[in-house]
């Protein structure tokens, strides 16, 4: 199998501000949300990446689209170093993340359009593609919509098909899901195995164990930003994915509070 | 490609969006309406009464019958022997006496057959001065055509509106450009961080020099539109606010116009690296408005301190703005300061390289795009 995404030790750490520290109720002034994370995954697979919240997934997903650097390590997509060539990392990705928003003056259609000409993808490339995907999301239909009138599922649509505009060889989605309706959520996990099958790599990140095993080729547990476990679903759920989790989020975290 | 796409993403935003275009050009309209208005008002308004000292020279009846009517106006009248013609200038130039009146020697004595002269010296700048002149003017002229009438003024009725609006219109000029350029980037730069939209953008390949570029160029160009708008506000109605002819406009050289246009073209990008800069930095709009605000009142400040002092020095070329308003004020008063426009041209556009610079730096932090 061809690695197309190889992570190596990546660390991050944050500085908590005095409101964070206040929060959290904590005297620590530092925090490590990914500490010497490796991973690789491979072309035509979907790899997930499993954790509750804070494991450091959304770190991790954010180092990978080069939007933050690690402290320490790297990582290769497509044989391109998210520390040395973080252009070429972009060029080569699809990122869709809750973070990431849309203009909502704009319309489907001008963005589509925008972000093409931001990957440099041909006018007539774009145009075809556009088209292609317009019609598989059915977002022909209010394609002329300001997305600020755009409801929910229809907007994660748009997000979906603006982040792989430039048809990327890798798709990084950070909770693709999350707080879609369940006809959308089955519109993107569909998708999302269209894209498996057109031999493209995904890296996802999520807390829903349905979701990894209704879509992921392998899995890597994240509990305190480490990799905890790593392997196919059978190699790590051992036929029970959920079980697994808390058996292992309990013999490094001690009581589930 | 992509950098032309992000100067036309940021042209489609403004031009497609009624309430931006209105937001931008209304302060241009409103100004030019108010000011027309204080204009009118100001010039309709009621006659003031004056106590008029004025040097005499001569005699004549005249000057009782001026004497008469000055004071059934309720004006006071008050006669000064004039024996230093220089003095008495200076008096009246400088406010201290109302006007010069010099009747020739026997002025009342001509028949006709020879003609006498009555001088009248008097400073259009003053407004007593103005009226008295208005005053005595239309009572010698009843006496037809028995004498010469020889009416001096020491200053010419555009001066003293030339002379405010020479210092006021730099700074005012700089409060639009400041304005026009805080409406449009601010929403653009500080807006988008905080919608989010901006970290969509650094997730594309584009460079992040080419997207602060992509900023800057176009919010330069659509806050030149808004600074020119304020500016025709202002440049059409103080002639008529300061009650000066618009013909004024029209004593200035093709140069002088291009040498303030070069000034405003370089001083825009400037300020509007500057306010994309305080947006990069801050969390929110709100906080970006707050920064901006406190940067608007000290340019504000300085600028209208340097309107106000003269021969400034030759060292405010080198500070940003300061050297538009102080250069400008050059070429309204007249002057031709080459130099002084290209050096602080020069100054201002290798300062906007520096903010881009600083914008590119900011863009590339995770500090500043995802700081909470």
């Amino acid at each position: 199998m061809e690695e197309i995404v190889r992570a190596e030790g990546l660390k991050k750490t944050f500085t908590l501000s005095k409101k964070q520290q206040r929060i959290e109720r904590t005297g620590e002034t530092r925090r490590v949300a990914v500490n010497g994370l490796s991973f690789s995954a491979y072309r035509g697979e979907i790899y997930g990446l499993l954790g509750p919240n804070g494991a450091g997934k959304t770190t991790t997903l954010r180092m990978l689209s080069t939007l933050i650097k690690p402290d320490e390590g790297d990582a290769f997509l497509c044989g391109h170093s998210i520390v040395k060539e973080p252009e070429k990392v972009r060029d080569v990705i699809g990122f869709l993340t809750s973070e990431l928003k849309l203009e909502g003056f704009f319309t489907p259609d001008y963005l589509f359009d925008f972000f093409g000409a931001m990957h440099g993808v041909e006018k007539q490339v774009l145009a075809e593609r556009k088209k292609q995907l317009f019609t598989r999301f059915g977002i022909d239909k209010f394609a002329e919509v300001q997305v600020k009138n755009l409801s929910t599922g229809m907007l994660q649509k748009v997000s979906l098909v603006i982040s792989i505009v430039h048809d990327p060889a890798v798709v990084i989605f950070d909770e693709p899901t999350n707080g879609l309706d369940v006809l959308t959520a089955k519109v993107v996990t569909d998708f999302l195995s269209e894209l498996k099958a057109m031999g493209k790599s995904i890296l996802l990140s999520t807390h829903i164990f349905s979701l990894v095993e209704k879509l992921c080729d392998r899995v890597g547990v994240i509990i305190d930003g480490k990799l905890a476990a790593e392997g196919t679903l059978e190699e790590v759920g051992k036929g029970d994915l959920e079980t697994a989790f808390f058996d292992l989020y309990h013999a490094i975290k001690g009581e589930i509070v | 490609m992509k950098f032309m796409a992000l100067i036309k993403k940021e042209f489609h935003r403004f031009f497609h969006d009624p309430r931006l275009i209105v937001t931008m050009l209304l302060p241009g309209i409103i100004i030019f309406l108010i000011y027309t208005v204080m204009g009118n008002v100001i010039g309709g308004s009621e006659v003031e009464t004056y106590t008029f000292k004025v040097y005499l020279s001569g005699q004549s009846a005249v000057t009782q019958v001026i004497e008469t009517a000055a004071e059934s106006a309720g004006h006071t009248l008050e006669w000064l022997p004039l024996e230093d013609e220089e003095e008495a200038r200076a008096a009246v130039k400088s406010g201290e006496a109302t006007a010069i009146l010099a009747f020739s020697e026997n002025f009342d004595g001509f028949d006709g057959a020879e003609r006498g002269e009555v001088k009248l010296i008097y400073d259009a700048m003053e407004q007593a001065s103005s009226f008295f002149y208005a005053l005595s003017a239309s009572i010698l002229e009843q006496y037809g055509m028995r004498f010469a009438i020889v009416s001096e003024s020491l200053s010419t009725d555009d001066a003293i509106g030339v002379e405010v609006m020479t210092q006021i219109l730099p700074f005012l000029l700089v409060c639009f450009i400041f304005s026009a350029c805080m409406s449009v980037t601010l929403e653009s730069v500080a807006g988008e961080k905080e919608r989010g939209t901006l970290a969509t953008i650094l997730v594309t390949s584009a460079k992040r020099s080419h997207i602060a570029l992509g900023k800057l160029v176009p919010l330069s160009c659509i806050s030149m539109l808004g600074a020119l708008s304020s500016f025709l506000g202002v440049a059409l109605s103080m002639p008529k606010l300061m009650g000066v002819s618009l013909g004024f406009l029209g004593g200035y050289s093709v140069w002088s116009y291009i040498l303030l246009l070069v000034l405003i073209l370089s001083t825009v990008p400037l300020v509007v690296g500057a306010i994309a800069s305080v947006s990069a930095l801050s969390r929110s709009v709100k906080e970006a408005t707050a920064y901006t605000s406190v940067l608007m009142i000290f340019t504000m400040v300085i600028s209208l301190v340097a309107a106000f002092i003269p021969a400034i020095g030759d060292w405010v070329v080198f500070i940003p703005v300061l050297n538009a308003v102080v250069v400008m004020q050059g070429v309204l008063a007249g002057g031709l300061p080459v130099w002084q426009s290209l050096v602080g041209v020069g100054l201002n556009l290798a300062y906007t390289a520096l903010l881009v610079f600083a914008m590119t730096k900011m863009l590339s932090s995770e500090k500043i795009i995802f700081g909470k």
